[in-house]
């Protein structure tokens, strides 16, 4: 019997585990139906459903094993029991019994039509399944090459400034007056750090497993991946406003920290350059005891609403197409949607005030005896981001959602 | 009669090295600019620097290397380039022995405060200015002989391991230490490689002496690297 071919092929080093599992469903079955065609012997003595038993093992074998082997395996041994064990002469066999030929070939034929049913149809299922594998390979590869064009346009303009704000200074340095140098060369550096930062986001992507989209997490301490963060922005937009308070318990959190705070970066800078927050940002966490939320809030213009469903998806071409879009946060937030995403948490972004939701059922961490009370925050206009991550592993937190 | 510092750049990128020359040569230091790894190995033997600024990513030789070379004969002050998202790699030269990092890209500000560090635990470590006993910044004082904290004149109590990390970080001030480092020196060479009972003190500590944790003054996360003390007034 030749193996079929896609048995040969490429799935050849699943075959031992694939061998071992068609010999011990065949054995079982046949076992079974053996000891059913028995029982039905001692209790009726009625050994004509015998074959009609063996003839169902038969089908039953070859529907769950692979290739033709074990189904006319099955029939051979089965016609040899049934002459042997359920028809007189007993345990003597007798090839010269009325209609034993035609028993034998029919049992031998239903077995093959059922294998090359089966085997046929597991052939099918298999390209089905590859071919939805390329349809998805296209369809991540077509959001690659979106990305990548999103990210060269984006990386072309502070470019554009720092190419020309440079080229301007070398050329008519004579002309330029001690202000406007001044200037150009700001300018320069704001797009430089601007790049730095795009740059930073987007090698943060890669630290992200490409495989199964995970991340290698530690523990770490909340309070220290929030101040380090906004430490970090602070350093880089010295003006930024923020309020950020942290609670009294001490908590730690599995997760990437060097993502975590990029995550936290990159919401503050949205909120920091598009809010127009007339007030300081705040900054803060939630927590209960299977999740940690971290919300940054900021007192500004809220988002448009044909932008709130999709401003994590990274497109940039907001509907309303607006001259800031070089500067978009586009591709800041889509990579923190990416990173949450990657330790099984959520993201979302809502306008304030709301209609009011469950996010107030859970407790608000207790601020520090340092840090100034928020002065009812709900009542003021603006919008608010808070992503969550969970303080276990996955599958915990899985199971107490199913309770 | 003090003579002018040297420090010894060694940095493939000729735009990097030029502008951390220039930078220190404005602040009155001699520079000397290096661009591979066996060119580096043979000034720093030739011209033996006070201080080592060293790149990582060199195209002939690793820079662990060089750390591993320069540890066996000399303690000069090893200054760590690197790019940020390589944890790993810091850790590693700070535990080969290298005094320090700077996370690329670095303004000349952070540089020379880095390079300032350096060589003022150069001048302690060689017995030149008494080893101070008293540690002072932005209003928080360390008093190391009698084993008492001020911050704004307000004295703080820590318990015995919290004194016992601050006064290391304070003693090291302005120079990253690592978690490893910190809790062997607290919690002797055996102890356990989980850093959780580190953090929980520092978290302590730092609600003892911040005014605001969130917004820390006096000592610093490096995320996954450890932590670093505001440098001395």
């Amino acid at each position: 019997m030749t193996t079929p071919k896609f048995l040969s092929g490429k799935f050849k080093r699943l075959s031992t585990d694939t061998v071992l599992h068609d010999i011990l469903v065949s054995i079982a079955l046949f076992a079974f139906g053996t000891v059913l065609c028995v029982l039905m012997r001692i209790t009726t003595q009625n050994i004509l459903n015998a074959s009609f038993i063996y003839l169902m093992i038969v089908v039953t074998i070859a529907r769950f094993t692979t290739g033709y082997l074990y189904g006319i395996l099955a029939s051979v041994i089965g016609i040899i029991c049934i002459n042997c064990f359920f028809t007189y002469p007993y345990m003597r066999i007798n090839f010269t019994l009325d209609g034993y030929p035609l028993a034998f070939l029919s049992m031998l034929v239903i077995s093959s039509i059922t294998s090359a049913t089966t085997t046929n149809l597991k052939a099918q299922t298999k390209i089905r399944i590859e071919q939805e594998k390329q349809l998805a390979m296209a369809e991540k590869e077509k959001m690659r090459a979106n990305l990548l064009r999103s990210i060269s346009h984006d990386l072309r303009t502070p470019l554009t400034g720092i190419i020309g704000a440079s080229n301007l200074y070398l050329e008519n340095g004579s002309q330029l007056n001690e202000q406007e140098k001044k200037t150009l060369i700001c300018n320069i550096q704001e797009d430089a750090n601007w790049l730095l930062n795009m740059v930073e986001n987007l090698l943060s992507v890669t630290r992200i497993n490409a495989s199964n989209a995970k991340v290698t997490k530690s523990l770490e301490p909340v309070e220290e991946v929030l101040s380090e963060a906004v430490q970090r922005l602070k350093k880089r937009l010295p003006d930024a406003q923020i309020n950020v308070r942290i609670p009294d318990e001490f908590l730690m959190l599995p997760m990437d920290a060097v993502l975590i705070e990029q995550v936290i970066i990159n919401l503050l800078e949205n909120a920091v350059v598009h809010a127009k927050s007339t007030r300081p940002i705040d900054c803060y966490i939630t927590y209960d005891d299977a999740s940690v939320s971290f919300h940054i809030r900021d007192y500004g213009v809220g988002i448009s609403e044909e932008k709130l469903p999709v401003i994590f998806d990274g497109t940039g071409a907001a509907p309303t197409g607006n001259s800031d879009s070089s500067r978009g946060m586009g591709i800041g937030l889509s990579i923190c949607k990416t990173i949450i995403a990657a330790h099984d948490g959520t993201i979302t972004a809502r306008n304030i005030p709301s209609p009011e939701n469950e996010s107030d059922q859970r407790r608000l961490a207790p601020f520090h005896r340092y840090s100034a009370v928020p002065e009812k925050p709900s009542s003021l206009r603006g919008a608010e981001f808070c992503f969550t991550l969970p303080r276990e592993e996955q599958d915990t937190v899985q199971t107490e959602e199913k309770k | 009669m003090n003579t002018k510092i040297s420090i010894l750049i060694i940095e493939d990128e000729k735009n990097i090295c030029d502008f951390i020359a220039a930078a220190l040569i404005s602040q009155g230091y001699r520079a000397f600019k290096s661009y591979s790894g066996t060119d580096g190995i043979s000034q720093i033997t030739s011209r033996c620097p006070d201080v080592l600024l060293l790149d990582l990513g060199l195209p002939d030789m690793d820079g662990m290397n060089i750390i591993e070379e320069v540890r066996k004969w000399s303690s000069m002050p090893i200054i760590v380039i690197s790019a940020r998202t390589q944890e790993n790699e810091k850790v590693l030269a700070l535990d080969a022995g290298a005094d320090d990092y700077i996370t690329k890209p670095f303004g000349t500000s952070e540089l020379l405060a880095r390079v300032r560090t350096a060589v003022r635990h150069l001048s302690a470590a060689n017995g030149q200015g008494a080893q101070s006993h008293i540690f002072e910044a932005h209003g928080l004082v360390i008093d190391f002989d009698r084993r008492r904290i001020f911050v704004h004149e307000q004295e703080v109590h820590l318990t015995q391991v919290e004194y016992k990390i601050v006064s290391m970080l304070a003693k090291n001030s302005g120079r990253v230490i690592t978690y490893d480092a910190l809790i062997s020196h607290v919690w002797g060479p055996y102890a356990d490689d989980n850093n959780r009972i580190l953090r929980v003190n520092m978290a302590n500590i730092r609600r003892k002496l911040e005014q605001n944790p969130a917004q820390p003054e006096y000592i610093f996360t490096e995320i996954g690297i450890g932590y670093r003390m505001i440098d001395a007034d």
